[in-house]
C-alpha cells in the first residue's frame, strides 16, 4: 500500500489530473511513454481504491490543493485540445492508436464494404446559407475559383511566411488522372453569393499494400475557407468525400498530413536541396548561419551547368512503355504503393510544362532506357516579402536507377532542376531517397508528413523507406 | 414443469435484487470517495448517457458536504466534454452544422457555459445552491439537445433523476429562451463574468483551434531546421559587427585601436564580412578608415571576390572604384570576374590572362 502511495506522489501532480480527465472521457493520448505510464497507474490507483479510501481521499485532496486555477484551466485546454484533435478520427475506421500493440487483430479493411444501396444516399447537411458543389475542372472558371481559393487559403508554413500556390495546370493534372470521377471535386458554396467557400477531392488510384490491390481514393486538397475556419467544416467535409467514395464501391482511402492522426502508417521528413541559397536566405526559407559565409554557401551549392550522364534527356511519349516496366518493378519492394500501368505512367510521370518534369536516361550504345527520374512543380507564395512573391519549389516525383547511381542520377535532376530556375528541390526521405539526401547536400526540412490509410490496418507503422508513394 | 419455472424465477429475482444492492451500495461509496476510477466504470457500463451531459453544476468546495462530492466529481468528467458540445462532431448525425451559424446569443451562451467550467474547477468560488445548479443543468440541457427525450432513470440514482426531473420539468422551452435564462443566472451569480479571464482563455484556445483545423489532412510546408554549424571559426567582435552592419560599435573598435584589418581564423576581415553581408554603408565606412581592400582569406578571395560570388553589383562597383585589384586570382585560379555569374565587364581583368 505504502509502494503504491509513493508512486502516486511520484508522478507530476498535473500530468496527473490531467491524464485523469483523459482517462474518465476513454480517449486516447498520442502514444508517448508517460503518458502509458500514467494510464497504468491510475488503474492500479483505482483497484487500490476499494479498500482504502481514507487514502485516496488525501490523495485527491493533495493534487486539488497543489492547483491554481490557471494551471487547472490549462490542463483542461491542453486535454480539450488533445481529444479534439482526435475525436472525429476515433469515430472513423482507421488504426487507432489503442490498437497499435494488439497483435490479434489482422491486416486489411477495418469494416467490410457495405452493399452500396446501404450508402447515404444524399448529402451531409451543411449550414442553411451554404450548398454542396461539385466542381468541373475542366471548366477554365471552375478552375479559376478552385486556384484562388486554394492559393489564398491553402496550406501555409507555421510562421505564416509562405503559401502553397498549386498552378491551375496542377490542379487539372492531379485531379484528372485516367477514370476519375467528377463527383469527387466537391466544393461548398454560398448560396446568396455562389462564393466558392470549401473544398476537398478524392482521385481513384490502386493501391498495392503488400501482395494485395486495393481500390483507394486519394484524398487531398481539403480548404476552408480562413475566415471559416472556426466552423469546423472539415469534418463533414470528409465525411461528403467518403460518402461519394463509398458510393464507387471503393472503401479505402490514402491520405497524408502534417499532424499526428490516428495513426500514420509511416512519418516522413522533408529534405531540402538549395539551389539558388541566395534567394532562399532573403525570403526567410533558410538562414544563414552567424559563422557562415554568403560566398562560401553559394560555392557550397554551385551545381556544374548541365547533366553528367550520358544519355540524359526529358522523357517522350514512347517512353511510357519502358519507364512503366522501371517503375513498375520498383516499387515492388515498398509495401506501400501504387500499382501503376502504362495509362497511369502516361498520365503521371510524361512531362507537362510547369506541371511535372521527368528525365530518362537512354543507353548512348543500346538506346535501352535504362533509369529515369522525376519532379513536380508546387510554387508558393511568399507572404509580405517586399522583392519575391514566388518560391519555385521542386518536388522529387519517382525515382528509378538501374544503371546511373542514384546519386548522379539525382544530382542530373537538381541540375535539370536547377537549370529550369527552381530555386529549391525538396524531397521525402521515402523509398531510397535516404541514400542521396545527405550526399547531395540537402538539408532536414521542418516538416513532417505523416501517411495515413482510411479503413485499412498495417499490423506495424512502416519505415519511410518502406514506402513507395507520393502524394502531390 | 412448474417447480423447475418458479425456481427460475426466484433465482433471477435473487440475483436481480443483489446486483442492484451491490451497485446501490457501490454508487454510494464512489460518491464518498470522490472515486474517479468508479464513476467512470459507471459512466461505461450503464451511464453513457450521463457521461454526455454537460456539467454545468457550479462548483463548491472539495470540503463541501459528502452529498455534494458525486455532482463536483460528475462534473470534472463532464467539463471536458460541455466545452466543446457546440461543435460536436462525434456522432455520425447530420445536426453536427447545428449552431454552426453562431448568433451572438451562441456565442455568449457558449461563453458562459466555458465560464462555468472553469468556475467548477475553482474550489474557492462561491457555493451555488443545489437547486440552482439542478436549473442550470435543465436549462442547458434544452439549450443543447432540446426537450427531454431519455427515459427516466432509476430512482435508485438520485442524482440523476434529480437532473432529469430538470431538464423534464421545462418541456418543450425554446432552445434560445433556455440560454438567455442560463445567461441571466450566470451573470446573477456572477455579474462580472463576461469579463473573466476564463472567456479570454477560452477565445485563445478557439484561436489555437481555428489554426489546427486549417490544415487537418494535406501536404505540409517545409522548410529548412535553422542549424547552428559547429564551425571552429573564431571571429572577433569587430568582424561580428562588420557581418551585420553594424556601423557605431565599428567606428568604436576602430577608435578603440583594432586593427581595421584584423583577420578571423578563415583570414577574413571585417571588409570580407561587409561585403558578403551585402552592407555597402559599412563597406564604404572601413574603406574609409583605411582597410586594405585586396587582402586574401585564407583560401585567397579578396572582398572583390565576394562582391563576385554574391552578385553585389553596386558593393563590387565601390570596391573597383577603391582601387580594388580584378586581377588577383583565389587559390582555385578564379579571378572575380569568373565567380560572377552577371559577368560585370567593369571587373574584367585588365592584363590578359596566360591560362584562360
Amino acid at each position: 500500500m505504502v509502494q503504491t502511495h509513493k508512486t502516486r506522489l511520484d508522478f507530476p501532480l498535473g500530468l496527473f489530473s490531467a491524464a485523469g480527465r483523459r482517462l474518465t472521457l476513454c480517449c486516447t493520448p498520442i502514444n508517448s511513454k508517460p503518458q502509458t505510464q500514467v494510464r497504468l497507474t491510475m488503474s492500479e490507483k483505482g483497484s487500490v481504491n476499494n479498500d482504502t479510501k481514507d487514502q485516496n481521499t488525501s490523495d485527491l485532496e493533495i493534487v486539488n490543493s497543489d492547483l491554481t486555477v490557471d494551471e487547472l484551466s490549462r490542463e483542461v485546454q491542453d486535454t480539450l485540445s488533445v481529444s479534439q484533435r482526435h475525436k472525429f478520427w476515433e469515430t472513423q475506421p482507421v488504426g487507432q492508436f489503442k490498437d497499435l500493440r494488439d497483435a490479434s487483430l489482422s491486416e486489411g479493411p477495418i469494416e467490410p464494404p457495405t452493399p452500396i444501396s446501404e450508402v447515404k444516399q444524399e448529402p451531409y447537411n451543411l449550414p442553411n446559407l451554404y450548398e454542396w458543389v461539385t466542381c468541373d475542372l475542366s471548366s477554365a472558371d471552375t478552375c479559376a475559383e478552385v486556384y484562388n481559393l486554394l492559393s489564398n487559403n491553402y496550406v501555409e508554413d507555421d510562421e505564416n511566411m509562405f503559401r502553397f500556390n498549386y498552378s491551375k495546370e496542377f490542379l487539372q493534372w492531379a485531379l484528372h488522372p485516367p477514370g476519375y470521377y467528377k463527383t469527387w471535386h466537391i466544393g461548398v458554396r454560398v448560396k446568396s453569393s455562389k462564393k466558392l467557400v470549401a473544398f476537398i477531392t478524392g482521385i481513384p488510384a490502386r493501391m498495392r499494400v503488400r501482395s494485395e490491390i486495393v481500390s483507394m481514393a486519394e484524398v487531398n486538397f481539403l480548404c476552408v475557407h480562413k475566415k471559416l475556419r472556426s466552423k469546423r467544416l472539415a469534418p463533414v467535409m470528409i465525411k461528403e468525400v467518403t460518402r461519394r467514395v463509398h458510393l464507387e464501391n471503393i472503401w479505402q482511402a490514402a491520405y497524408t498530413a502534417g499532424v499526428v492522426l490516428p495513426t500514420p502508417i509511416t512519418s516522413c521528413q522533408y529534405w531540402h536541396r538549395s539551389l539558388n541559397p541566395k534567394k532562399l536566405i532573403d525570403v526567410g526559407f533558410s538562414r544563414l548561419g552567424p559563422r557562415m559565409t554568403m560566398s562560401r554557401t553559394l560555392k557550397l551549392y554551385k551545381l556544374p551547368d548541365s547533366p553528367v550522364t550520358p544519355g540524359f534527356r526529358k522523357m517522350e511519349l514512347r517512353d511510357v512503355p519502358a519507364v512503366t516496366r522501371l517503375l513498375r518493378a520498383y516499387l515492388l519492394q515498398f509495401v506501400v504503393a501504387p500499382d501503376f500501368d502504362e495509362l497511369d505512367v502516361e498520365h503521371w510521370i510524361l512531362p507537362k510544362e510547369e506541371v511535372v518534369d521527368s528525365y530518362v536516361v537512354e543507353s548512348p550504345e543500346d538506346h535501352e532506357i535504362t533509369d529515369f527520374c522525376s519532379f513536380y512543380t508546387l510554387p508558393s507564395s511568399i507572404l509580405g516579402h517586399p522583392t519575391h512573391s514566388i518560391l519555385k519549389a521542386a518536388y522529387s516525383y519517382y525515382n528509378v536507377a538501374t544503371k546511373t547511381p542514384l546519386v548522379q542520377l539525382m544530382n542530373d535532376a537538381l541540375i535539370a532542376a536547377k537549370q529550369k530556375d527552381f530555386d529549391v528541390f525538396n524531397a521525402l526521405d521515402v523509398m531510397h531517397n535516404e541514400t542521396f539526401l545527405k550526399e547531395l547536400k540537402y538539408g532536414p526540412g521542418d516538416g513532417k508528413l505523416h501517411y495515413y490509410l482510411y479503413n485499412y490496418r498495417l499490423k506495424q507503422i512502416l519505415r519511410p523507406s518502406e514506402l513507395g508513394l507520393v502524394l502531390l | 414443469m412448474f417447480d423447475w419455472q418458479q425456481y427460475a424465477q426466484s433465482i433471477l429475482f435473487g440475483l436481480l435484487f443483489s446486483f442492484l444492492l451491490a451497485k446501490l451500495f457501490s454508487i454510494i461509496f464512489s460518491f464518498r470517495d470522490q472515486n474517479l476510477r468508479i464513476i467512470r466504470a459507471n459512466s461505461d457500463d450503464e451511464e453513457l448517457q450521463e457521461n454526455k451531459e454537460s456539467g454545468v453544476d457550479v462548483s463548491m468546495d472539495y470540503s463541501g458536504s459528502d452529498e455534494k462530492q458525486p455532482l463536483i466529481v460528475r462534473q470534472k468528467d463532464n467539463e471536458v466534454i460541455d466545452s466543446d458540445d457546440d461543435d460536436d462532431d462525434e456522432e455520425d448525425s447530420d445536426d453536427d452544422w447545428e449552431g454552426v451559424e453562431s448568433t451572438e446569443l451562441d456565442e455568449a451562451f457558449s461563453a458562459a457555459t466555458a465560464f462555468v467550467a472553469a468556475t467548477a474547477a475553482d474550489r474557492s468560488s462561491q457555493k451555488v445552491s443545489s437547486d440552482l445548479q439542478l436549473q442550470l443543468y435543465g436549462l442547458y440541457k434544452i439549450a443543447t439537445e432540446g426537450p427531454c427525450t431519455v427515459p427516466q432513470p432509476s430512482a435508485l440514482k438520485m442524482t440523476a433523476r434529480a437532473k432529469w426531473n430538470a431538464w423534464q420539468k421545462l418541456g418543450a422551452m425554446p432552445p434560445e429562451e433556455a440560454m438567455q435564462k442560463y445567461i441571466e443566472i450566470i451573470t446573477e451569480l456572477y455579474p462580472t463574468w463576461a469579463a473573466g479571464s476564463s472567456s479570454k482563455k477560452r477565445g485563445e484556445n478557439a484561436n489555437e483551434r481555428s489554426s489546427n483545423d486549417s490544415r487537418p489532412m494535406g501536404p505540409v510546408f517545409s522548410s529548412f531546421i535553422h542549424e547552428e554549424e559547429s564551425d571552429e571559426l573564431k571571429l572577433d567582435a569587430i568582424h561580428a559587427f562588420a557581418r551585420e552592419g553594424d556601423n557605431e560599435n565599428l567606428i568604436k573598435c576602430v577608435e578603440a585601436g583594432i586593427p581595421v584589418d584584423i583577420k578571423d581564423s578563415e583570414g577574413r576581415t571585417p571588409l570580407h564580412w561587409a561585403v558578403d553581408r551585402g552592407h555597402i554603408e559599412t563597406t564604404e565606412l572601413l574603406l574609409s578608415r583605411n582597410a586594405d581592400v585586396n587582402l586574401k582569406d585564407n583560401e585567397g578571395q579578396t572582398p572583390l571576390h565576394y562582391a563576385a560570388v554574391c552578385e553585389r553589383e553596386s558593393i563590387a562597383e565601390l570596391l573597383v572604384k577603391k582601387n580594388a585589384a580584378t586581377d588577383i586570382k583565389d587559390d582555385d585560379g578564379n579571378y572575380p570576374f569568373d565567380l560572377s555569374d552577371s559577368k560585370w565587364p567593369w571587373i574584367q581583368p585588365q592584363a590578359p590572362s596566360l591560362d584562360r
